[in-house]
């Protein structure tokens, strides 16, 4: 989004999205056509890459899968690499809707939040999802609250805009799997101003989630274990931004 | 420990050094990791050639049998590996995930630069 000079790039991560991937775009496209957007084709087995290439898009090519986070970083290191003001994570199945992007951007924008994440848990509209899930985030939203006394209620949240120095920190530093909480704990004890604006999802377009019934354990003991680790191994840097 | 026991562990040890030694030669094996297999051989080299420090250790640890001090000794060891392993594993990761991604970007560079030299192609790579 180039209004007012603000370069801004959209990072869509993409792994076997065909059936969604060209929609996002042209949504994107069609709602802010000055922002200007990257896929991360994570190396997908499906035909996300030729349909990709034959529309003509804008993507980078991982040559082996890297996870939703190594995908994501991606985008951050080619956002610090050109140079963009404001970067915007937005996830490939449809879920996020671009009309929220202004929205998302603004705080970042005007210099108020370092990293702002669009949440769906302020105005409880549209897409709730799980009572499941629902009860993870909720966990995972206290045990964030407990470790640094901050309160961000959307923390799987992967639609976030994030300044140049946030985009700079992540471009060096950003969690493997599933890096969304952690994402969010590393930004506030590196001293770094997150806050949440309100954003309408929607349920995914097609495709199948990354995130299934048996992996459901794995994620939820692996990223409260992160968080631990991560505030215990570093103090909090109050007020340095 | 019978003397022809010792001669086994003695030779079984010397095998295993030389097949260390041959591995790092060969570059199957970088010395990095070749050094925690070699201390390994020679601290066996020691106690196979001199038994008599195990009884020793035995004692100020307060082992029952040499045996149980043995088998905690070859468990620690293992431990010691697997740990040395999985960091290795982690940094390789870590390397191989930067890598991917320079990878990427360059590509989608060059991609970049092949369209805008295609004939008809403006600077932005528009037709």
């Amino acid at each position: 989004m180039r209004d007012n000079t603000v370069k801004t790039l959209v990072i869509i991560p993409c792994y076997n999205e065909e059936e969604n991937i060209l929609a996002v775009v042209r949504r994107l496209q069609d709602t802010c056509p000055e922002a200007d957007y990257l896929v991360v084709n994570d190396c997908s087995t499906d035909r996300s890459r030729e349909i990709l290439s034959a529309a003509g898009c804008r993507y980078l090519d991982l040559p082996v899968n890297l996870g939703i986070g190594g995908a994501v970083q991606s985008g951050y290191r080619y956002a610090m690499e050109n140079g963009y003001d404001v970067t915007v994570q937005m996830d490939g199945d449809g879920q996020h809707d671009p009309a929220y992007l202004a929205a998302v951007v603004a705080p970042v924008a005007d210099g108020t939040l370092d990293m702002a994440i669009g949440s769906r848990f302020i105005t409880h509209e549209g897409f709730q999802t799980s009572f499941m899930r629902r009860l993870g985030i909720n966990f995972l939203s206290g045990l964030i609250r407990l470790l640094t006394g901050c309160r961000v209620r959307d923390v799987t949240s992967g639609y976030r805009a994030c300044n140049k120095a946030m985009t700079a920190y992540f471009a060096r530093h950003y969690a493997e799997d599933y890096p969304e909480p952690e994402a969010i704990i590393c930004a506030l004890t590196e001293g770094f101003k997150v806050g949440e604006v309100p954003v309408v999802m929607q349920e995914r377009q097609g495709g199948v989630s990354s995130i299934r019934a048996l992996s459901s354990v794995y994620y939820m003991v692996k990223v409260s274990l992160s968080l631990v680790i991560y505030r215990l191994s570093r103090s909090r840097k109050g007020g340095k931004r | 420990m019978s003397l022809i026991l010792q001669i086994v562990f003695l030779l079984g040890d010397l095998v295993f050094l030389g097949l260390i030694f041959l591995l790092i030669k060969r570059d199957r094996l970088s010395v990095r990791f070749g050094m925690l297999w070699l201390i390994f051989g020679g601290v066996w080299l020691v106690f196979a050639a001199v038994p008599w420090l195990l009884k020793v250790l035995r004692g100020f640890f307060r082992f029952q049998v040499v045996s149980n001090l043995v088998f905690t000794m070859l468990l620690a060891f293992v431990l010691l590996v697997l740990l040395t392993l999985s960091v290795a594993a982690s940094l390789a990761a870590r390397r191989m995930r930067q890598l991917a991604q320079s990878n990427a970007l360059l590509e989608e560079r060059v991609r970049r630069l092949e369209q805008q030299l295609k004939p008809g192609c403006g600077p932005d790579g528009d037709a």
